[in-house]
C-alpha cells in the first residue's frame, strides 16, 4: 500500500482503522495473559498475575473467587491485589456467585447510583470490605465470569467497570476469552498445589534430620541430593544418643531419587530401633543386615556407623567404628596429618548372617572425623573421578578448622569440580571434640 | 556495643564458637536491637575475617573456621527472630550457584524475619531448578538474592529469570553488585539493596507482580556464555602464560603454597570479572578486580608488576572475544593506577 492509499483508507474509514487497532490490542493482551499465566505453578501467584493483567486495562476492579478443597471459597483481590480471605460456602447460598459456580454461565449486571441498589453487588461480591469498594464505583457494570477448566467450574472472575464505562457485547466476549485462558492456568496451579501439599509432607519426613547438640562435641552435616530440587535422595545420616554415648550414622541406599529416599527412611528407622537394643556399631549393622536380608528385597544399603564417646572435658573422644560396604571415615588431625580409618565390612542386605568388625580410634582436640558417601569421590568432572587422592589432598588445608568448615570445604570443592555436571547424592557428616 | 564488637572480634580470632554465641545471647537478653547485633557486631566482625585472609594474615582454614563461628552466632539471632510473629508476607532468600558465602543470606533472612516476614532460606550455591521449585511451592511475595562474588552473577541472572517469569519481584544485594544499582538493574532485578536494613525496607515498596525480565543484550551475552563454557580451558591457558610462581618472593614452602593457592584464585576471579562486565555492561568489575588482585598478591610478597602483567596476559588470551578483549585493554590498568595512588 502506498502512502497516499493508506491516507485514503484512514480518511475514509477511521472507525475501521480504530477497530483494527483495538483488535490488535486485544490479541496482544490475550497473548500476554496466556504466556504470563503459564509462568507460575503457584496458585496465589497465578491469581496475583491475573489481577495485575486485568486492572486497569480490562476492568477498574477485579476479584477472583476460587472453590478451595475444604468446601469453602477463597476471595482474592479487589482494590488491593494481595488481599485474600476465606469464606464458608454457606455464605453464598442463593447468591449470584453460587449461580455462576453451579451453572458455569456468565452474568452481567448493571448497578446504578441509587443508594438502595446495592442488591446486585450483594449477590456477586460476598464480602463487606470488597463490596464497599465496589459501591464506590457506581454506576457500574459487574461482569461475573465462570472459570471453567477441564470440565469443572473452579471459581468465578468478577470484574467491574465504573463511572458508566460499561461492558459492551464484544468486550464481554473478549473477557470470556481471557477467563477461559486463565481458568486452565488456575486449574493447573490448583492441581499442582494439591499434589505439592501431599508431596511436601512426605518429603519432610524423608529429609535428613536436624542435628542434635552433642555435649563436648561439635558436629556438622551436608546433603546435596542428585535431584537438587527435590531435597531428598538415597544418602542419609542420623545422629542419636545421650550424655556421653552417641551414634553417628551415614549411609547410602542403592538408587537415587524418590524411591531411594523411601528406603533411607526405613533404613534410618531400622538403625534407630537396632541401636535401642544394642548400641555397638557391629551389632547395629548386623541387625540391619539381617532385617534387610529377611525382607527378601533386592535393595542393599551401605552404612558407616560410629559410636562416639566424648570425654567429660570435651578434649578428646573414643570412637568405635564399623562399616557395611561403605568408605571408611577419614580423621583429619590437628597437625594436618590425614588418615583413613582401617575398617571394612560387607554391604548390608546381601549376605544373611554376616557379621561386622569394629575398630576403636581416639580423637584428640583439634582432630575432625569425616564420614562421606561415594557421591564425593565418584563425582565426575572434566578430569574423570574426583577421587580419594584429591579429597585426601584437600583436607590438610582445613586441619583444625572444625566440622562446619570441613564439610563446607569438601562440598564446595566437589561441586566446583563437577562444574555443573550431574552428580550422585552427596552426603557428609563430620564430628570433632569441642575444644 | 563497641565493647561487644571488640569481644566478638576476639571470639572470631580465637575461633571460639562458645564465646561468640554466648556474647550474642547476652546482647539479645540485655535487649539490644537484634538487627544491630546482626549488622554492627556479626557482619562487621565477618568483614575483618575476609580482610585478614586477603592480607595473608590468616590461612584459608582459619578464615573458614572463623566464618563458621560467625554463622553459629547468627543462628542464635535467627532462632531469636523465630519468636517474632509473622505479620507480613513471605520471602525466599537464596544464594546463586558459585556463591558459597551463606552468611550474608542468613543475616538478611534473619533481618527480614525480625520485621515480621516469613522467610524460607535456601543455602549456599543453589541451582536455578531448586529455586524455581521452591518459588512454585511457596509462592512468595518476593525473592531476595545475596551475591558477594562476581562469579555468581550469571546464575543470579537465572534466578532473576526464574523469579520474574513467575511474576515475583526480586531484591538483590551483596558486594558483587558494587555500590549502586547499575549491575542489579542491568540483570533485570526489581530492586537493589545497599545493605540488610535497605533490603528489609525495600520489601514494603515492591510491586505485587512484576513482568518477566527483558532478555540481556545478545552480543555480549554470547561472548559471556562462550567464556563461561571455556572457563577451565582459559584458566589453564592463563596459568601457562602467566608464571608468577617463578617470580614469587617467598622462600619457605608453606608461604609458597599459600601464594600459589592465591594465584589460582586470582585467575578465576579475573575471568569472572570479565563475565560480570559483559553481562551487566558495567566495566567497573574489571578495574576493581585488578586492584583486588594486586592487593592480594603484594600482601603475599609478590613482584608489584605481577597484576599488570596478568592484565596483558588476560587481554591476549581473550583475543577471540572482541568485546571482552577491548574491555580488559581499556579498564584493567585503571584499577592498578587507582591502587598505586591509594598506596602512596
Amino acid at each position: 500500500m502506498t502512502t497516499s492509499e493508506a491516507k485514503a483508507v484512514r480518511a475514509g474509514s477511521a472507525t475501521e482503522h480504530e477497530l483494527l487497532a483495538e483488535a490488535r490490542l486485544r490479541v496482544d493482551l490475550l497473548g500476554e495473559v496466556t504466556s504470563a499465566l503459564t509462568g507460575s505453578l503457584n496458585l496465589r501467584r497465578t491469581v496475583l498475575r491475573l489481577l495485575d493483567l486485568l486492572t486497569p486495562r480490562v476492568a477498574d476492579w477485579a476479584m477472583v473467587v476460587l472453590v478451595d478443597d475444604t468446601s469453602g471459597l477463597t476471595l482474592h483481590g479487589g482494590a488491593d491485589p494481595t488481599f485474600a480471605t476465606s469464606i464458608p460456602r454457606a455464605l453464598i447460598e442463593g447468591t449470584g456467585v453460587e449461580r455462576v459456580l453451579r451453572s458455569g454461565q456468565d452474568e452481567l449486571l448493571h448497578v446504578s447510583v441509587e443508594l438502595d441498589s446495592t442488591e446486585g453487588l450483594d449477590t456477586m461480591i460476598p464480602h463487606p470490605r470488597l463490596r464497599e469498594e465496589a459501591v464506590e464505583l457506581r454506576p457500574a457494570d459487574v461482569l461475573s465470569l465462570a472459570l471453567t477448566a477441564r470440565g469443572s467450574t473452579i471459581g468465578t472472575l468478577v470484574m467491574i467497570r465504573g463511572a458508566g464505562r460499561g461492558f459492551p457485547d464484544d468486550d464481554v466476549e473478549f473477557a470470556g476469552q481471557i477467563a477461559s485462558q486463565a481458568s486452565i492456568a488456575l486449574d493447573s496451579a490448583r492441581l499442582y498445589q494439591e499434589r505439592g501439599r501431599v508431596a511436601s509432607i512426605l518429603q519432610a519426613s524423608l529429609r535428613p534430620p536436624d542435628l542434635p547438640a552433642i555435649p563436648g562435641a561439635r558436629v556438622s552435616a551436608r546433603f546435596r541430593p542428585a535431584a537438587e530440587h527435590l531435597d531428598i535422595g538415597g544418602d542419609f545420616y542420623d545422629v542419636h544418643g545421650a550424655a556421653d554415648d552417641w551414634l553417628l550414622v551415614l549411609g547410602d541406599v542403592c538408587g537415587k531419587g524418590v524411591e531411594a529416599a523411601v528406603l533411607t527412611g526405613r533404613a534410618r528407622q531400622g538403625i534407630r530401633m537396632a541401636a535401642y537394643f544394642d548400641r555397638r556399631p557391629s551389632a547395629v549393622l548386623k541387625a540391619l543386615n539381617d532385617v534387610l536380608c529377611e525382607n527378601d528385597s533386592s535393595r542393599f544399603v551401605t552404612v558407616v556407623c560410629a559410636r562416639f564417646h566424648p570425654s567429660p572435658d570435651g578434649s578428646s573422644a573414643e570412637v568405635d567404628i564399623a562399616v557395611a560396604g561403605h568408605p571408611a571415615p577419614i580423621v583429619v588431625h590437628a597437625d594436618g596429618e590425614v588418615e583413613q580409618v582401617e575398617v571394612a565390612g560387607i554391604v548390608a542386605g546381601v549376605v544373611p548372617g554376616a557379621s561386622y568388625t569394629e575398630v576403636r580410634v581416639r580423637i584428640e582436640a583439634g582432630d575432625t572425623m569425616l564420614m562421606f558417601t561415594d557421591g564425593v569421590d565418584e563425582a565426575r568432572g572434566s578430569d574423570g573421578f574426583y577421587g580419594m587422592d584429591r579429597l585426601l589432598g584437600l583436607l590438610p588445608d582445613y586441619a583444625g578448622a572444625g566440622p562446619v568448615a570441613l564439610c563446607e570445604a569438601v562440598e564446595r570443592s566437589v561441586v566446583e569440580y563437577l562444574d555443573g555436571r550431574a552428580h550422585d547424592d552427596i552426603a557428609l557428616l563430620a564430628v570433632s571434640c569441642e575444644r | 556495643m563497641d565493647r561487644a564488637v571488640a569481644e566478638f572480634d576476639r571470639a572470631l580470632s580465637a575461633v571460639d564458637g562458645r564465646a561468640a554465641t554466648s556474647l550474642v545471647r547476652e546482647l539479645l537478653d540485655a535487649g539490644e536491637d537484634p538487627l544491630a547485633v546482626l549488622v554492627d557486631v556479626i557482619a562487621a566482625g565477618q568483614r575483618t575475617v575476609g580482610e585478614r585472609w586477603q592480607r595473608g594474615e590468616w590461612s584459608i582454614a582459619k578464615e573458614h573456621a572463623a566464618t563458621a563461628v560467625a554463622v553459629s552466632a547468627t543462628e542464635v539471632v535467627a532462632r531469636f527472630a523465630e519468636r517474632t510473629p509473622v505479620t507480613r508476607g513471605r520471602v525466599v532468600v537464596a544464594c546463586a550457584e558459585r556463591e558459597w558465602h551463606a552468611l550474608p543470606a542468613l543475616i538478611i533472612s534473619s533481618a527480614m524475619r525480625l520485621h515480621g516476614w516469613d522467610t524460607t532460606l535456601l543455602g549456599a550455591s543453589t541451582s536455578p531448578a531448586r529455586l524455581s521449585q521452591c518459588l512454585h511451592d511457596v509462592g512468595p511475595d518476593a525473592t531476595a538474592v545475596s551475591c558477594s562474588v562476581l562469579g555468581a552473577l550469571p546464575t543470579t541472572r537465572r534466578f532473576i529469570e526464574a523469579s520474574t517469569t513467575a511474576g515475583i519481584p526480586v531484591v538483590v544485594g551483596g558486594s558483587a553488585f558494587g555500590s549502586d544499582p547499575t549491575r542489579a538493574l542491568a540483570l533485570g532485578a526489581t530492586a537493589w539493596a545497599p545493605n540488610a536494613q535497605g533490603a528489609v525496607a525495600l520489601l514494603d515498596e515492591l510491586p505485587a507482580v512484576v513482568r518477566r525480565a527483558a532478555p540481556l543484550p545478545r552480543e555480549p551475552l554470547a561472548e559471556q556464555s562462550a567464556i563461561e563454557l571455556g572457563h577451565h580451558r582459559l584458566v589453564e591457558v592463563l596459568r601457562g602464560r602467566w608464571s608468577p610462581a617463578a617470580r614469587a618472593a617467598p622462600d619457605d614452602p608453606l608461604a609458597r603454597k599459600l601464594f600459589s593457592a592465591a594465584c589460582g584464585e586470582v585467575l578465576h576471579q579475573a575471568l569472572h570479572a570479565v563475565s560480570a562486565t559483559l553481562l551487566t555492561g558495567d566495566p567497573r568489575p574489571i578495574p576493581e578486580t585488578a586492584a583486588w588482585i594486586d592487593r592480594l598478591l603484594t600482601a603475599r610478597g609478590a613482584d608489584p608488576r605481577l597484576a599488570a602483567e596478568l592484565g596483558d596476559v588476560l587481554a591476549s588470551t581473550l583475543r577471540d572475544f572482541p568485546t571482552a578483549h577491548g574491555l580488559v585493554v581499556r579498564h584493567w590498568a585503571d584499577g592498578l593506577v587507582l591502587q598505586g595512588e591509594t598506596a602512596s
